[in-house]
């Protein structure tokens, strides 16, 4: 029996030389790797899972991190203020997000699911990489108007978070790297595919109904070429000639790119669970579902850089999506298929 | 009885075997890089300075900051020395004296013969390899760029003017690369001359950034033409094609009086 002992121990003081052998470090530490689900008609994954592979302890360090007021200068405005759960992570009903000291930012918060897949981050794109992402919403005044460095300070300060950042990370330390993987390992496991649609096309147990099967084929031939994939955006940055609101005169993805050409165009976005995230386009501007296709149908402007997808429904070469008021009612019954009820119940995900 | 010691002996070569502190110290030395911002030949002195520069311009200069990242030395067996990427981001700020002196530690012994190093962030290398922990003292100096989630490579301020009756005005250079469609890091190498010997002894390399080849190194650049240069996919690859050649050896200085030892 001692001699197993010695041979058991003789292995695990080996072991600890080599970081290669992650099955032992993981025994060691209880510290489980996550899978970020992968629903097959998914496309790839964008996130780079080798560099920061999600944990359990760093997913549940991430989500603390995300439900923390401490990441803003007045110690109140968490990630989750302007990402309510219920509206898969939406500022719910505000047109642009508030943030420390009731200050007005100018666009609408974007929800928060199946980041693993995007490409790029926010309605211009500033941030090509999630890591990447966290510096804006913390450092942007009107939001959280906080120093990367001042947030470090205050976690060092708190002995909860030394525990919990040894636990999630080999090197244990708490810095900039640390803090941006544990919140980007609770992001991209927040996957959302619980939908009808998905029960319908993909798994064969529901069926649409005449009015849901209906506006599916109108999306399909009026709104899938920008709204494309099973994520419903091509991950584009375009104009659909929403016409300018001169109160912010936002221009966009040309603020990144310096690019004159790409004044005006936003990300296209997701249109997963779309009928709760509303308010809607980039200001937040309009309300409902109807007030939208309402715009696509007659309020289309020919502003600089507009899409050419604009023009392809209509014969008369004006831009826009003309729309009946029956197929308005049956392209929304089709786009609240894709709402995840669960997804914005789930326990895992929540705040309390 | 005799297990245990037996257990004890092969846990203490097992944990020894992990350190390798004790043959560091003949194996690597240290070389301080010392960056001298000048102004053609003469010293950099910030505010109220004037300067000559092309174009019959008058400049002063209030603010110089700039990140150098990536190091490696080259040595004359051809092979390259790559400094630990984390540890190897800086900012060089001309207001802060200890900003200018980089000390790097624990480079192999041996002969070398020149330097690489980036201006800016590789943007391949963006957010990975630990340069996310730069975000706090690019934030302290105010390299960041809140809105954009990325690193200004380049702050450049001061005034301008062009000729004795005109008043100075105001002129910005901010250049940084933005997404992946606007990269604006460079890549310089710079030839010692000679060789360097990484020993005992402390070596010092002086790397002169000519301000004044910011504005005409490559591409002519004159402020009345533009004196607000960030967001600008036309002007500010031109700005970044300067700096990359602004930079040049300027003395390598052992002092045997002092080793590392």
């Amino acid at each position: 029996m001692k001699q197993i002992f010695v041979y058991i121990a003789m292995i695990f003081l080996l072991a600890s030389c080599n970081d290669g052998d992650e099955a032992v470090i993981e025994d060691l530490d209880e510290n489980k790797k996550l899978n970020i689900p992968q629903p097959d008609y998914f496309p790839e994954l964008t996130y780079d899972v080798d560099a920061n592979p999600p944990t359990e302890k760093g997913f549940e360090l991430g989500k603390k991190l995300f439900y923390d007021g401490k990441l803003s200068s007045s110690g109140v405005i968490s990630c989750g203020f302007c990402h309510m759960q219920e509206f898969s992570f939406t500022h719910h009903t505000h047109k642009v997000s508030h943030g420390v000291g009731g200050a007005l930012g100018n666009r609408n918060a974007q929800p928060l699911h199946n980041l693993a897949f995007k490409k790029n981050f926010n309605w211009d794109g500033a941030a090509a990489h999630l890591d990447a992402q966290f510096i804006i919403p913390i450092t942007t005044d009107v939001e959280m108007n906080e120093e990367i460095g001042n947030v470090l300070d205050k976690l060092r300060a708190d002995s909860t978070y030394n525990e919990m950042f040894d636990e999630a990370f080999e090197n244990g330390e708490i810095n900039t790297e640390n803090f941006f993987d544990a919140l980007s390992q609770f992001l991209v496991m927040m996957v959302s595919n619980e939908t009808k649609y998905d029960r319908v096309v993909h798994e064969g147990t529901a069926n649409f109904s005449a009015e849901e099967q209906a506006g599916k084929a109108l999306f399909e031939s009026k709104c899938s070429s920008c709204h494309s994939g099973e994520l419903f955006t091509n991950q584009q940055f375009m104009n659909n000639g929403l016409p300018i609101d001169p109160q912010y005169d936002d221009k966009g993805r040309s603020r990144i790119t310096g690019n004159p050409e790409d004044d005006y165009k936003f990300q296209v976005p997701s249109l997963r669970n779309v009928e709760l995230t509303l308010p809607y386009m980039h200001d937040g501007r309009f309300e409902t579902l109807k007030d939208v296709l309402d715009f696509y149908d007659s309020g289309v402007e020919e502003t600089p850089n507009i899409s050419q997808e604009m023009y392809q429904n209509n014969a008369n070469a004006n831009a826009g999506i003309p729309l009946t008021e029956e197929e308005k009612t049956q392209i929304i019954a089709f786009l609240k298929t894709l709402s995840d009820i669960d997804f914005t119940l789930d326990e895992r995900y929540a705040e309390f | 009885m005799k297990i245990f010691k037996i257990v004890t002996i092969i846990s203490v070569l097992a944990l020894l075997s992990c350190s390798d502190d004790d043959i560091a110290d003949q194996t690597q030395g240290d070389l301080k890089l010392l960056f001298d911002n000048q102004v053609g030949d003469q010293e950099l002195i910030l505010n109220n300075e004037n300067y000559e520069k092309n174009g019959d311009e008058m400049i002063q200069i209030d603010e110089l900051k700039y990140v150098i990242s990536n190091i490696q030395l080259e040595k004359e067996n051809g092979e390259i020395f790559t400094y630990p990427v984390e540890d190897s981001y800086f900012v060089i700020n001309e207001e802060d004296e200890q900003s200018l002196n980089l000390n790097l530690g624990d480079i192999p012994v041996g002969d070398y013969t020149g330097i690489r190093f980036g201006f800016g962030i590789d943007q391949s290398e963006y957010p990975l390899n630990g340069v996310d922990n730069f975000i706090p003292t690019a934030e302290e100096n105010g390299m960041l760029w809140a809105w954009a989630a990325g690193y200004k490579f380049l702050k450049f301020e001061g005034s301008y003017s062009t000729g004795i009756s005109s008043g100075f005005q105001p002129f910005i250079y901010h250049v940084g690369s933005h997404g992946e469609n606007l990269d604006n890091y460079k890549e310089i190498e710079l030839d010692f001359g000679q060789s360097l010997s990484i020993d005992q002894y402390e070596q010092r390399v002086d790397i002169k950034m000519d301000v004044l080849k910011i504005f005409d190194a490559t591409y002519q650049l004159n402020l009345a033409d533009k004196d607000d240069i960030q967001v600008d996919p036309v002007n500010a690859p031109k700005v970044s094609e300067n700096m990359k050649r602004s930079f040049e050896i300027k003395d390598i200085i052992t002092d045997t009086l002092f080793s590392n030892q």
